[in-house]
């Protein structure tokens, strides 16, 4: 029921991309490439409060939506931290959340009371205090390189606390890199296969953590629906070929959310500190630069909380004649509601859409899932 | 609690090593199969040990193996020597002990720990919460929250043995899961025993480090370094000579020659009680003198080879040994053995041949390997004397060669050229005499002898050897190429090379390249006919002659593409699009072929697309339409928004500032050339009344563009299967350095580019400098790293990786027939035979033996020829025999035995009538072009061979490409395969690139010279492919391809 809209929606859309495309292969054997003919473009919005508490409670006119300012209608919005979810087909619809009444009077604007800020996030990652991650898919991407060889086994206990934490998400995948990437748990609901893909890994090599994030963010770019990757890095990338840039755009492009975590060493090597805090603010994530391994619940507990209160909005984008970079804005609208803040990608290149990771249909390609 | 580091050490490591992923699915965890139960052609390689003995290794050897960097997939009797081969060469370092050494040594340690900790029956029992805690106490862990449901969960308490815990793949989520749910928890941890070289006790002897402790073989091999490298070094060697060694040396007075017999004692061999040198008996009283010991006391003649001459006496021994019968004939006849040793020792100097990690023979071994003879037995010479003593007049610069080239003035054989080459391979470069001598000896082999380099053309080619050489294999592989087409490609280099405005000059050198680069893809196609070859190559070559400006330079590089065009298709103004047919290959007949042309072709477009790169047509269009502008002609209104097509490219959204990107990115190259193109509008000049001259330079504005859809049209050729760099960084092909100026003193543009920019952060991205001569290779090292390993930090050897990645993307498929395609699987399934009847038939053994005998190693050929005598051990050691070597069996036994061909099996009768019907298609020399793979380091030439060579060795320098090429076997195995599984031959050409990427993700290797892991990798990867594991969509129904 929850994506009765969007499965109604996508009639001509096929199953894949945040930025959903329509299916138009070149050829009749071509299954490296999706063109993009229709485009229905998702965001994940976070809004928080000066204080950094999440907003819950809107409503889909609450948001205005504009791509290359140009203004965009609504077609799909669902809130993360409902539990059940809320997806309505466009902002003259009623929001099913109304019904919960967990916002009281939000179907009537012009009464409307402001949104309630949520619960303050619990400090214990084990603790499920925080509204459910159902739909999220999570990638765990593990720094295994030798910067990572004295922190590695704390950040092993790290992860596999930030697992556990992770319970009602949908699923979790579990890859690690140092010069090359590793899928060592694909996409599963399973937390007890995660865990072991956690505790199977090895220490040493050279990091290339910009190819194998790249690699993450095209298993990712396959999925709908939320889809996060969360980092755990020490910083230093000695053996990349694709620049962050790079990887960027794409993770922008293909709606997926980077979050990562690193520890306070990683401030001394300030290139990697500033992408780290760039990129994952240019795709609507965060970066977090605990004290040390053993000092990241903080961290975990954020992420957690903040894949928990993500709105999801949808639009077709109207005619434009930009065939590359589109900046999206979006903003809230309605009385007091300058004072939140709003955090998502900051746009999209209309682009031919990544290829799998594979070719082929086994190894690595099997390893994701497209609901 | 501090760890020790571990910061270089872990890549020494994992360079070759790698670890099981495991998975513990119940609480009685007996952990993943181990080695003792690997199928049984790897348990017969495990029976080896001469004296029976074993030593034990605590707990799972699977375990060890991970902490030792092993492959899991090598087999017991291998281990000991893998850990002696790992620990010798990643143990110490600078008079020091590595993190690595540290580690496995505190991992034995541990592992006896919980040894003891087991119960008697070898197993970890550990009943409920309460009674895990001593076990968590050694494993290094602790209960965060106490036992409990939900809540007995691990965390760290000592670093140090947690490293352990989980370095060794100590099942504890297993652990964890069994406390939660109140379950026992059992865990096999026996000690296991593997073979033993000799005996315990004769090592225990041998080292000094008895007395300080270390008393079993393993606590030795983690201490004494010397008995490391003897160990290695001997298991390398067959059964019979260790033993024949052994049995007249002790091995302490073996020790001091442990590196030569490591680096250059493999292919030593005794076989009677007598060694067996390289030349046969009629060469054993040359070595006789030459060691100073007879090959008939085996001990002693070994002992002298490896001590003498600081190790050169050895080194030379091991190159003349791993060449051909022939060559070896060649090479000892009458005094030729001695007067070579004795310039290449003299040559050496001081050095000594055991000095560093590599051999230091590699330039003597191609040099061997490669000579031609002529019917007086004196080596060929391309050009003539005299010319020869100019050139190494001209590029002699060590004070050694110096002295030789001075006594040429009085030579008059081909033979003192040899000497003095023999010299030269003693000193390492890349550019010296003797890669003159073997690039144009490759040159001349190629071509009959009316079509041989005239002495003028070599005497040129030497002289622009330094710069152009990478080039030159061009002239090895198109062997129609003539003298002039030679000097014209160095005139019109030289002349791009001189250019001064530094733009033109980079957009000059990348356009000629790239023109050159598509042609050299169509002739390889064979769609510029044969008789075409010359000529077109002219008319490619001549318009970049004399080019002062960029207008000149887009009308040169437009005719030059027009002129290959026609060649190719008759059609000088094909589009884009037909162009990019063009190069996905000829036309197809069948639907098959038709669908796999249809694929390449929009791979080709795909990489155009993601690098953003304006169509030729729009160039081309935009360039006439401002010419007819310039002389009057209204088309203004059609060029604006072609013009306005040119600004669709934008640069990626920039993380850093310019500011940024100095402090951080000092030395790499900032895409001045994208930038340039981000910031040409040419409507404003379209829209202005523009005068003729501002036409005509706005014609120039177009040509960098022009340059980059050239180059990406021969990158997206060469795209290697799983490419992400193509697709995603779309500055890769616009950053491509053909002046060299974004490393400052850059030499060599013309040589093969360098990968640069890796890991640097802040540096927009890798990139290529240099030239596009072996273009498929730098993308395929660009590429090699998005090939996700299928176990666990089984990661890709950087060398070898590329290699075989350029075996499946290079060579091109289309001209093979049917007929051919199950050749190629008969020939392989004969060699079977071959073997399989060998049992039952002495003179066919004594056949198999002396052939093989040309391809393998000692110890390999002693284990093939044990094996052919019974039935059931050779179809053990069926899977690993090589494609190669079974090919190469094959093709040997028809060409000496033609007789007999049909005798020994349904394939070799199916094979001999095949020959008949089909003598062109089914030859072994047809089968050798198509299905080979290019030896540009072995043989100077991207034409494809399979040259059967014996496994060569890991080299330094540029010597190191030589491990990837001497293996041969992927593309006749994928053809035999899709053979037996009724694909196509045009299927190849899809079929091989992703083959190979799987085999690549498999390759579980342990060291650099690991052969067997490809050979199990591709099997893996064939086993997968026929029971659906890996579908290629594009390939279609099988059906479809009968």
């Amino acid at each position: 029921m929850r994506f009765f809209l969007i499965i109604a929606l996508c009639s001509v859309l096929i199953v894949g991309l945040t930025t959903v495309p329509g299916i138009a292969a070149h050829g009749q054997s071509d299954q490296s490439r999706i063109f993009v003919n229709v485009v229905l473009v998702q965001l994940n919005v976070a809004v928080t409060d000066r204080k950094g508490n999440y907003v819950t409670g809107l409503r889909p006119e609450n948001f205005a939506v504009s791509e290359d300012k140009i203004q965009e209608k609504i077609a799909s919005f669902e809130e993360g931290g409902a539990p059940e979810g809320a997806i309505v087909a466009n902002a003259d619809q009623p929001s099913r959340s109304t019904a919960k009444s967990e916002v009281p009077g939000a179907s009537q604007p012009a009464a409307e009371p402001p949104p309630a800020p949520a619960q303050a996030s619990s400090p214990d990652p084990t603790h499920s205090s925080v509204p459910h991650l159902a739909g999220a898919s999570v990638f765990v991407l593990f720094d295994t390189s030798d910067y990572m060889y004295r922190g590695f086994v704390f950040a092993q206990d790290a992860i596999a606390g930030f697992v556990r934490s992770m319970e009602d998400a949908n699923k979790i995948a579990f890859y690690s890199y140092s010069r090359n990437l590793s899928r060592a748990t694909t996409l599963t609901a399973d937390r007890s296969i995660v865990m072991r893909g956690v505790r199977s890994t090895v220490a040493g090599d050279e990091a290339a953590l910009y190819n194998s994030l790249l690699l993450t963010v095209r298993d990712a770019a396959q999925l709908r629906g939320r889809k996060a990757i969360v980092v755990f890095s020490n910083g230093p990338d000695n053996a990349s070929t694709v620049p962050p840039e790079d990887v960027e755009e794409l993770a922008q492009s293909t709606g997926t959310i980077i979050y990562i975590i690193s520890t306070r060493q990683a401030q001394d090597e300030p290139v990697s500190s500033a992408v780290f805090e760039r990129m994952s603010k240019g795709t609507g994530g965060k970066a977090y630069f605990a004290k040390d391994w053993r000092d990241e619940s903080l961290a975990f507990s954020s992420i957690r909380e903040d894949l928990a209160h993500l709105y999801t909005i949808s639009y077709y984008p109207k005619p434009n004649q930009n065939r590359g970079w589109r900046n999206i804005n979006v903003r809230l609208v309605g009385p007091g509601m300058d004072k939140y803040r709003v955090r998502t990608r900051d746009g999209y290149r209309l682009q031919e859409q990544v290829p799998p990771p594979s070719q082929t249909a086994s190894g690595p390609s099997t390893q994701t899932d497209s609901q | 609690m501090k760890l020790p580091l571990r910061l270089r050490t872990p890549s020494l490591v994992c360079l070759s090593c790698l670890c099981a992923c495991f998975a513990a699915s119940a609480a009685n965890f007996d952990g993943p199969p181990s080695p003792s139960d690997h199928p049984p052609a790897e348990r017969a390689r495990a029976t080896v040990s001469p004296a029976g003995e074993t030593v034990a290794i605590p707990g799972p050897l699977r375990s060890f193996m991970r902490m030792a960097g092993i492959s899991q997939e090598a087999a017991p009797d291998e281990v000991l020597p893998l850990v002696a081969r790992n620990v010798s060469l990643h143990g110490y370092e600078n008079g020091g002990e590595t993190e690595y050494l540290v580690l496995l040594r505190r991992y034995v340690q541990f592992a006896r720990e919980l040894r003891q900790f087991a119960g008697e029956d070898g197993a970890i029992h550990v009943a409920n919460c309460d009674d895990a805690e001593r076990l968590v106490d050694i494993l290094g862990y602790q209960f965060a929250e106490g036992c409990g449901e939900n809540k007995a969960y691990l965390v760290t308490a000592n670093a140090e043995r947690a490293f352990l815990t989980i370095d060794s793949g100590f099942p504890l989520t297993a652990l964890e899961e069994a406390i939660q749910k109140h379950a026992p928890f059992n865990y096999q941890f026996p000690a296991t025993n593997v073979p033993v070289l000799f005996r315990e006790q004769d090592w225990t002897a041998a080292s000094t480090m008895r007395q300080k402790g270390a008393a079993s073989l393993l606590d030795l091999l983690l201490h004494d370094q010397d008995v490391d490298r003897l160990y290695w070094a001997l298991s390398r060697n067959d059964e019979e000579t260790r033993l024949a060694l052994h049995q007249s040396r002790n091995l302490r007075s073996l020790l001091p020659l442990a590196t030569a017999l490591e680096f250059y004692g493999s292919q030593i061999s005794v076989r009677s009680g007598r060694v067996l040198v390289p030349g046969g008996p009629s060469a054993e009283k040359a070595w006789q003198e030459l060691v100073g010991a007879n090959p008939d006391s085996p001990g002693e003649f070994i002992e002298h080879l490896c001590a003498r001459d600081r190790g050169w006496l050895a080194a030379y021994y091991d190159a003349i040994s791993r060449v051909s019968r022939d060559e070896q004939t060649h090479l000892t006849q009458g005094s030729r053995l001695r007067q070579l040793f004795d310039v290449y020792r003299r040559a050496g100097g001081n050095s000594t041949a055991t000095k560093g990690v590599f051999p230091r023979n590699a330039d003597l071994l191609i040099l061997f390997s490669r000579l031609q003879w002529q019917q007086d037995g004196s080596p060929y010479i391309p050009g003539t004397l005299a010319t020869w003593k100019d050139i190494l007049r001209e590029n002699s610069t060590p004070k050694l060669i110096q002295s030789w080239v001075r006594s040429a003035r009085t030579w008059d054989t081909p033979d003192q050229l040899l000497m003095t080459l023999v010299a030269c391979s003693n000193f390492p470069t890349d550019v010296g005499p003797l890669q003159i001598y073997l690039t144009l000896s490759a040159i001349d082999a190629s071509r009959s002898p009316n079509a041989r380099l005239d002495d003028g053309t070599v005497r040129l080619m030497a002289t622009k050897f330094a710069q152009f050489h990478s080039w030159y294999l061009l002239f090895s592989e198109f062997t129609s190429l003539d003298d002039t087409s030679i000097t014209q490609f160095l005139s019109a280099a030289e002349a791009v090379t001189a250019t001064t405005n530094p733009a033109l000059r980079s957009n000059a050198l990348g356009a000629l390249q790239a023109n050159v680069g598509l042609w050299e893809i169509l002739a390889r196609q064979r769609e510029i006919p044969a008789a075409k070859v010359n000529a077109s190559w002219q008319e490619a070559v001549h318009p970049f002659i004399g080019v002062t400006s960029s207008v000149q330079l887009f009308d040169a590089a437009r005719n030059s593409l027009r002129s290959t065009l026609t060649a190719a298709s008759g059609d000088p103004n094909l589009s884009q699009d037909q162009l990019v047919e063009l190069l996905a290959g000829p036309p197809q007949q069948t639907d098959a072929g038709r669908r796999a042309h249809q694929e390449l072709a929009e791979r080709i477009r795909s990489v155009l697309d993601d690098q953003r790169l304006v169509s030729l047509d729009t160039l081309f269009a935009l360039n006439e339409g401002l010419d007819q502008m310039a002389h009057g002609s209204g088309v203004k209104d059609q060029l604006i928004p072609l013009a306005g097509s040119l600004h669709e490219f934008e640069m990626p959204r920039a993380i850093f500032t310019a500011g940024e990107k100095a402090a951080w990115a000092p030395q790499i190259y900032t895409s001045r050339h994208a930038e340039l193109q981000v910031r040409t509008d040419l409507t404003r000049v379209i829209q202005s009344a523009a005068s003729p001259a501002q036409l005509e330079a706005a014609r120039g504005q177009l040509t960098p563009f022009l340059r980059d859809t050239l180059v990406g049209l021969n990158y997206a050729w060469y795209e290697p299967p799983g490419a992400q760099v193509l697709h995603n960084n779309p500055l890769f092909v616009r950053s491509h350095d053909f002046s060299g100026t974004s490393i400052l003193g850059y030499g060599h543009i013309w040589s093969t580019p360098d990968l640069v920019g890796i890991g640097v952060t802040a540096g927009g991205g890798a990139y290529l400098i240099g030239s596009l001569a072996n273009l498929p290779y730098a993308l395929a090292t660009a590429e090699e790293d998005f090939i996700a390993p299928e176990n666990v930090q089984a990661l890709i050897w950087q060398a070898a990786g590329p290699a075989l990645l350029v075996d499946a993307i290079q060579p091109r498929w289309w001209d093979v027939s049917p007929a051919e395609m199950h050749a190629a699987a008969l020939y392989q399934r004969m060699g079977e035979e071959l073997l399989l009847a060998a049992p039952g038939d002495a003179q066919l053994r004594q056949h198999i033996g002396d052939i093989l005998g040309n391809l393998m190693t000692p110890r390999r050929l002693e284990t093939t020829e044990r094996a052919i005598l019974q039935t059931e051990d050779i179809t053990t050691l069926m899977p690993q025999i090589t494609p190669a070597e079974k090919f190469y069996l094959a093709s040997e036994y028809r060409l000496l035995y033609p007789a007999e061909t049909a005798s020994w099996g349904a394939a070799g009768k199916e094979l001999d009538d095949l020959v008949q019907k089909n003598p062109a298609d089914a030859s072994a020399a047809r089968l050798s072009k198509d299905f080979g793979v290019p030896h540009p380091t072995l043989e100077q030439t991207n034409a494809c061979a399979i040259l059967s060579v014996k496994p060569l060795p890991a080299f330094s320098g540029d010597a190191y490409g030589l491990l990837g090429e001497s293996w041969e076997s992927s593309n006749l195995y994928w053809a035999r395969l899709a053979d037996e599984m009724g694909y196509s031959p045009q299927s190849l050409n899809l079929l091989i690139p992703e083959l190979s990427r799987h085999m690549i993700a498999k390759i579980f290797a342990t060291d650099l010279e690991d052969w067997p892991a490809i050979l199990r990798a591709m099997e893996q990867t064939g086993d997968e492919f026929r029971q659906g594991g890996i579908h290629i969509a594009a390939l279609g129904p099988v059906s479809q391809h009968q």
